[in-house]
């Protein structure tokens, strides 16, 4: 499995781990011997293939930036009909834990309504919500915790 | 899985190896004592002496008890622990001289002696009111192995004699640790001793809850890839897993049954389902309107307490089990979750975002009425949850950094950490012992 990981201010990670420990960590440096690496520049800014997508606090709701970040993911898929994408969703640390993991599962099934809906195959589409329990940033500021209110998105 | 199925057991068999020989028990009625508590007195003023022995082994005893004793006393916030007055005794070994317990402040005085009858240790443990009116005289033995069981035992009765309510010696909390680098459930006694661990996933362990009965323990687990519901027969070891498509989250146990509630999204959005011990569905109980999670129950059974969006914000419902009814319990913050029902059946506790950003624990009526703030200006605070005599609240906190257990008293005072150990703590869940 590959995960092609986008996110701002940090240089793209590809790993083989899916656990996501890699995340934020630094661990994912010279792991995954063999997977192929794609540097996919700033996540979340249109033009990224199969980038993040990001959302305001408490929120699932698909921001006018995550609907054009999820025209190119869908343009992207259509292109690649075998692959396989799971959306991961996932929150800042704030707020409660079990709480977050719902608001998780709405932010990953808010971007795949959206991109069933511009016609990539419900099939092709799975999701699965981290809640914050995998912060991509450890920190605990805005900063930080903006990068990590996104869905996250894993080809196979 | 390793480990699992101690520690609940072991604690029971232990508790019942304590023999219990009344010598001349004359506790009058706990309620006539309670009645004499003076009038506004927030604790009892109890002079602890110390408990008298005969012998290296057991003066090596009497200092472990004594340990025990005063650490479990001192733990429930009721007491204010007094030394003995010099004057406690007339003489070496003479009578006691319970008009002197006054001249400290002391109300109760309690002290014995241990000694070794057939090889196991024996504590005698005597309490007398001002008056010198004997409130508690009793006899316990156990093993060596057990002087901690013993003493605790000792603490819980003086504790059901003084206030007439259970105690949360004999107490587990269950929680959450990162210390070995996964999130794994532990089990702590009451007091933050002997910590067990009960998972060995390394994946993602969260929430666990154990049943009223004390057989089952269920949490979620991200072992499959997906936040998967366990629960799992303490007795036996038999796991069973509710892995519906989408979230198996929050878990609570309904009282004075084995089936629990838990969110599950399969049909859609984050609704509550009544779950059997054996991972099937009884029946679905929320419908529709975004998030509804972290239910608990009313002591009886008959309410359901829980998150829901459905208003817009995280704000804590009231669902009626039976008419399926649900009102609003809280208006006041836009951040409101994780309710704890009280086991007197009254009160809710709950954690709110402030607009400072800061998460504290609150506590309201089940009416809606008389708002009141735990704690504030301590980082944030989060997961109350009730002991289950009613008289603690166990909470996680960053008020020292990295999230802790902590306890406190249900007014809010005595606010301490819960134990000392790696890595960071949250989750916790208090409950009581088989």
């Amino acid at each position: 499995m590959i995960i092609l990981a986008g996110c701002s201010s940090k240089s793209a990670v590809s790993t083989d781990d899916t656990s996501g420990a890699g995340y934020g960590s630094g661990k994912g440096d010279g792991a995954g011997a063999g997977v192929s690496v794609e540097d996919m520049g700033q996540g979340g800014r249109a033009g990224s293939v199969v980038g993040d997508i990001f959302f305001d606090f408490d929120s699932s709701a698909l921001s006018s930036e995550a609907q054009e970040q999820l025209s190119q993911n869908a343009a992207w898929l259509q292109k690649h009909p075998g692959s396989a994408v799971t959306i991961e969703g996932h929150c800042d640390e704030r707020g409660t834990d079990e709480y977050n993991i719902a608001l998780g599962e709405r932010r990953a099934d808010a971007a795949r309504s959206y991109l069933v809906n511009l016609g990539v195959a419900d099939g092709s589409l799975s999701t699965v919500s981290f809640g914050e329990e995998r912060p991509f940033d450890p920190g605990h500021n805005e900063e930080a915790w903006a990068k990590n209110r996104r869905d996250h998105f894993v080809t196979k | 899985m390793r480990n699992t199925r101690i520690p609940f057991i072991h604690i029971a068999i232990a508790l019942c190896c304590i023999l219990l020989l009344p010598l001349r028990l004359r506790a009058e009625d706990a309620a006539e004592y309670i009645a004499i508590r003076k009038e506004g007195a927030s604790r009892i003023a109890i002079v602890l002496d110390k408990t008298a022995s005969d012998g290296a082994r057991q003066a090596e005893w009497a200092r472990s008890l004594d340990n025990t004793i005063n650490k479990g006393l001192d733990f429930t916030g009721l007491f204010n622990l007094l030394p003995a007055p010099l004057n406690i005794r007339n003489a070496q070994g003479g009578a006691l001289n319970l008009a002197s317990i006054a001249s400290v402040g002391g109300d109760i005085y309690a002290g014995g002696s241990v000694t070794k009858k057939a090889g196991k240790p024996v504590l005698e443990m005597h309490v007398y009111d001002t008056s010198g009116k004997s409130l508690l005289a009793r006899a316990y033995t156990g093993d060596e192995t057990q002087l901690r069981a013993i003493g605790l035992r000792f603490c819980a009765d003086l504790v059901e004699l003084l206030t007439g309510k259970r105690s949360v010696f004999g107490t587990k909390i269950v929680f959450v640790s990162n210390r070995t680098g996964h999130k794994e459930v532990y089990t702590c006694d009451f007091d933050g001793e002997n910590v067990v661990q009960l998972t060995n996933s390394n994946s993602i362990s969260l929430t666990p809850v154990i049943s009223p009965d004390g057989n089952y323990i269920a949490w979620t687990d991200y072992t499959s890839g997906r936040p998967d519901l366990y629960i799992k027969n303490l007795a036996t070891g038999a796991k069973v897993s509710v892995n519906k498509h989408g979230v198996c989250i929050s878990p609570a146990w309904r009282p004075g049954t084995n089936t629990l509630v838990t969110t599950l999204s399969y049909q859609g959005d984050q609704d509550l389902y009544l779950i059997r011990a054996d991972g099937t569905v009884e029946r679905r109980l929320t419908k529709g309107g975004g998030i509804d999670v972290s239910p608990s129950f009313s002591p009886d059974g008959s309410k359901m307490a829980f998150v829901s969006t459905r208003q817009g914000g995280p704000q804590i419902f009231i669902q009626d089990m039976n008419s399926g009814q649900a009102r609003r319990l809280t208006y006041s913050g836009t951040y409101n979750t994780q309710p704890s029902w009280s086991p007197s059946g009254d009160k809710i506790l709950y954690s709110s975002m402030q607009k400072s950003g800061e998460i504290n624990i609150f506590m309201i009526n089940a009416d809606g009425s008389r708002l009141l703030q735990l704690t504030s200006g301590a980082g944030n605070n989060e997961y109350p949850s009730w002991s289950p005599d009613g008289s603690m609240i166990v909470f996680s906190s960053t008020r020292d950094g990295k999230r802790k257990l902590y306890v406190m008293n249900v007014d809010g005072a005595n606010q301490k950490p819960l134990l000392r150990m790696a890595g960071e703590q949250q989750q916790p869940s208090w409950s009581g012992s088989k």
